[in-house]
């Protein structure tokens, strides 16, 4: 009998570690995260805008008034730049490393004029881009980065059907892609 | 003779079987820690951050959702009503009262899931701040039925047991923790039945 009860208390002090060790490692593994998801759309360096119903990753747009865009980066070979332009009631960026902890974020009132110019960059291409101001990048919001790949969520507001259209252009002209210059 | 064996198959069995079902039942039960509840609405503003806890990380690799930054906005969900009990499409209810300061809202129904519920295209399954009636002090009275209702109707399907989502755009309360002191709106069983 003691045996027995021993065994049970062996059992469950196991079953607390393997509580703790899935708890922690699960973010490592499970494949569903929102990352895999992003890449799983086989598109980088641009953003591509999700329909209504979920697709083939699962992604949709949740909210009826909001139509989202994402986009994969990555900083590895130069900064990513990030533009949108338009006049939609409501924009919100999200930028969000690899592990989809929250790197930057805005809306269009953080933004100068309305607009979306933001570069996501490393230490070291931020210190290069600072050396050499370029007239171009003179508006442009300039973030640290400390990995190097990451994904950026764009959503705009569509309060009506009449703005749906307006959401949609916002959406398939903003631009994702490595800074050239 | 097999007395060691099996107490060691036991101790396993433990081990695994628990170890598993209290991992997976406690990601179910909730995103996280660090949530703020007021009255039955629930938010995390704090699950998409890098430090947040374990948990919430675990529940967000798990999910796969795209989450609000804090720039952008903060959402609540309810899954109960003011009284405490489970909101369910059998019943309908008002959610009567004003938003905590936010340039935009929108509200839409989800199954306990997450996954939103579409009511059929030509009903109004939700509602934002710009479309929804509001008495002269700005307060708004939305019903929420699986039945038409007059004023503001916020379409259910009859899908049992549900949540509210409400989303707040470009809100003070994501980056405050004074978001304590903040009003949400009530949410009040007013039938039940077909009536």
């Amino acid at each position: 009998m003691v045996k027995v009860l021993f065994s049970v208390v062996a059992g469950l002090v196991g079953a607390a570690l393997l509580h703790i060790v899935i708890i922690l490692a699960l973010p490592q593994f499970t494949g569903k995260d929102a990352y895999s998801r992003v890449l799983g759309l086989f598109e980088m360096d641009s953003f591509y805008a999700l329909t209504n119903e979920p697709g083939q990753t699962g992604l949709s747009n949740e909210d009826p008034f909001l139509r989202v865009a994402v986009c994969a980066f990555s900083v590895n070979n130069g900064p990513a730049r990030f533009v949108a332009r338009g006049r939609v009631p409501f924009w919100s960026l999200v930028v969000y490393d690899e592990n989809s902890n929250e790197v930057f974020s805005m809306n269009d009132q953080t933004a100068v004029n309305g607009n979306l110019d933001l570069i996501m960059a490393t230490p070291i291409q931020l210190v290069e881009l600072r050396k050499t101001p370029s007239e171009a990048l003179a508006q442009s919001i300039m973030v640290e980065m400390s990995g190097e790949d990451g994904y950026a969520v764009l959503r705009a507001l569509a309060p009506t059907t009449s703005y749906e259209e307006i959401a949609r252009n916002f959406l398939s002209e903003s631009s994702c892609e490595p800074l050239s210059r | 003779m097999f007395r060691v064996p099996l107490l060691v198959a036991l101790a396993l069995s433990i081990t695994f079987g628990v170890g598993i079902l209290s991992a997976v039942s406690a990601l179910k039960a909730t995103v996280g820690f660090g949530s703020i509840s007021l009255g039955p609405w629930v938010a995390f503003p704090n699950a998409q951050t890098a430090d947040t806890d374990p948990y919430a990380k675990a529940h967000r690799a798990r999910t796969g959702k795209l989450l609000y930054g804090g720039a952008e906005g903060l959402q609540f969900t309810a899954a109960k009503d003011d009284s405490g009990a489970t909101l369910t499409t059998a019943c309908s209810y008002d959610i009567s009262g004003t938003t905590p300061p936010a340039r935009f809202w929108t509200l839409y129904s989800a199954n306990t899931g997450d996954v939103p519920l579409r009511a059929t295209s030509d009903l109004p399954g939700a509602l934002n701040a710009w479309t929804v009636l509001r008495k002269p002090d700005t307060s708004f009275v939305i019903h929420v039925s699986p039945s038409a209702r007059p004023d503001n109707w916020l379409a259910v399907p009859r899908a049992g047991a549900f949540k509210l989502v409400l989303t707040l755009l470009d809100t003070p309360a994501a980056g405050s923790s004074g978001v304590i002191d903040l009003a949400m709106p009530k949410i009040v069983k007013t039938e039940c039945g077909n009536g």
